[in-house]
């Protein structure tokens, strides 16, 4: 349900800004969170919900259905493979804020190669990187935090 | 690996192949947008308020600039409405200007009598270039006198001093009325102010509007003294009178317009 609410906050977003800059992936962002917060428990179903926001933003602002499906699954496993790799003493505040900007990083780099080839997509992509990196900041500062006030 | 997520593995493979599978439809497939359409219209509900936050953003920002545009605009034309009202005061004083000069008439002092030093004097036109009784005369810009007498080659001027010639002025600084007159010895005097109106020396008299014999408006000069009482209320100043009359050699005369 959290998720529905975060994939409705990036479309009030982009409708907001009418598409004239790309948002950052907070859907994506969320579910990334969840997923290292409790990996073993909601990997499966984050793999689904990240499937059908990828097809319904597709259908919402695409065109056409599988694009932002396929890739936001593409980040949900990598991001459960990367996690579930590192052993426990390498998951450092370094490794979840580079994780984090993998998930902003990884579908704006590839709508720009495939969907604004030649519109103007690497001056969106820029400008997205600069909201994007200091959201991923604060995420990974609060996943800490919140890591650190559980194990205390 | 764990169990839990090797299933992990074999559903995102599952959803990986499905995602292709409708890429590779929707491609060949017509329904598409029928589908996309009925996404955008069941959001349309939840949309709703960032669509109205845009728009009325999109309306403020229209505004504002359409503001700065209007008052650029505006500026603009008052700078060349300034611009045209210079030109339009300039033709215009040019008219006024032409209009005066074809109105004035120069005149020489021909004859002024002894015995009648500072009543009148004679000038040398008369009917024959337009000369009519009652027309102003001028020294200097400041009114000397008026046409009392017309020949067809000369005419007489009732100069300002003299006792005889009466005319309705105005303090300019307090918009009081008085009567100009001359005592005959060389003075001009300002009769009828009412005591205590605060008339002073220094301040300028002209013609006022209440007699159709003169314009309105025409200077005469200022007032030289604190005046002194004549006990009825009413105050005489002493007036210097702009026109030089002990040495008047020409003079202007200003013409009624039909004459022209």
């Amino acid at each position: 349900m959290i998720h529905a609410v975060f994939w409705l906050v990036q479309d009030l977003l982009t409708v907001l800004t009418d598409g004239a800059v790309r948002v950052p992936e907070i859907f994506l962002l969320s579910l990334a969170y969840h997923l290292l917060e409790r990996e073993r428990e909601v990997g499966i179903p984050s793999i689904w919900t990240a499937f059908l926001g990828g097809l319904l933003w597709d259908l919402r602002w695409v065109g056409f259905p599988g694009f932002y499906a396929l890739v936001y699954v593409v980040v949900v496993m990598t991001v459960l493979w990367a996690w579930n790799l590192l052993p426990a003493q390498g998951r450092t505040p370094l490794v979840v804020f580079l994780l984090f900007w993998a998930v902003q990083l990884f579908p704006a780099v590839l709508a720009v190669l495939v969907l604004y080839r030649g519109e103007g997509g690497e001056s969106l992509f820029l400008m997205q990187q600069g909201y994007a990196v200091p959201i991923s900041l604060l995420s990974a500062f609060y996943y800490c935090q919140r890591k650190k006030d559980k194990n205390a | 690996m764990d169990r839990r997520l090797t299933l992990a593995w074999v559903h995102g493979l599952a959803a990986l192949a499905l995602g292709f599978f409708l890429l590779g439809a929707s491609l060949n497939f017509g329904a598409v947008k029928d589908v996309a359409d009925f996404v955008a219209n069941v959001l349309a509900v939840p949309e709703y308020p960032a669509v109205f936050v845009r728009e009325t953003l999109r309306d403020i920002y229209t505004w504002t600039r359409d503001r700065t545009d209007l008052k650029q605009r505006l500026s603009e034309l008052e700078r060349e409405n300034a611009r045209l009202r210079i030109v339009s005061s300039v033709i215009v004083a040019e008219q006024i200007r032409a209009e005066l000069a074809a109105r004035t008439e120069e005149a020489r002092v021909t004859l002024r009598d002894p015995l009648s030093w500072w009543n009148e004097c004679r000038i040398d036109k008369g009917t024959n270039e337009g000369i009519t009784v009652g027309l102003p005369v001028f020294q200097n810009g400041f009114l000397a006198g008026r046409v009392s007498v017309v020949g067809a080659f000369s005419s007489w001027v009732e100069l300002l001093t003299s006792p005889a010639l009466m005319i309705p002025v105005v303090v300019e600084e307090t918009r009081e009325l008085g009567i100009v007159v001359g005592d005959g010895s060389g003075a001009v005097l300002l009769s009828y102010i009412p005591e205590g109106h605060g008339v002073e020396a220094g301040m300028n008299v002209s013609t006022a509007l209440v007699s159709e014999l003169l314009p309105p408006g025409i200077p005469i000069g200022v007032i030289a003294d604190g005046g002194s009482s004549s006990g009825t209320g009413y105050m005489t100043y002493r007036v210097s009178p702009g026109a030089s009359i002990s040495t008047l050699y020409t003079v202007s005369i200003l013409k009624h317009p039909r004459n022209r």
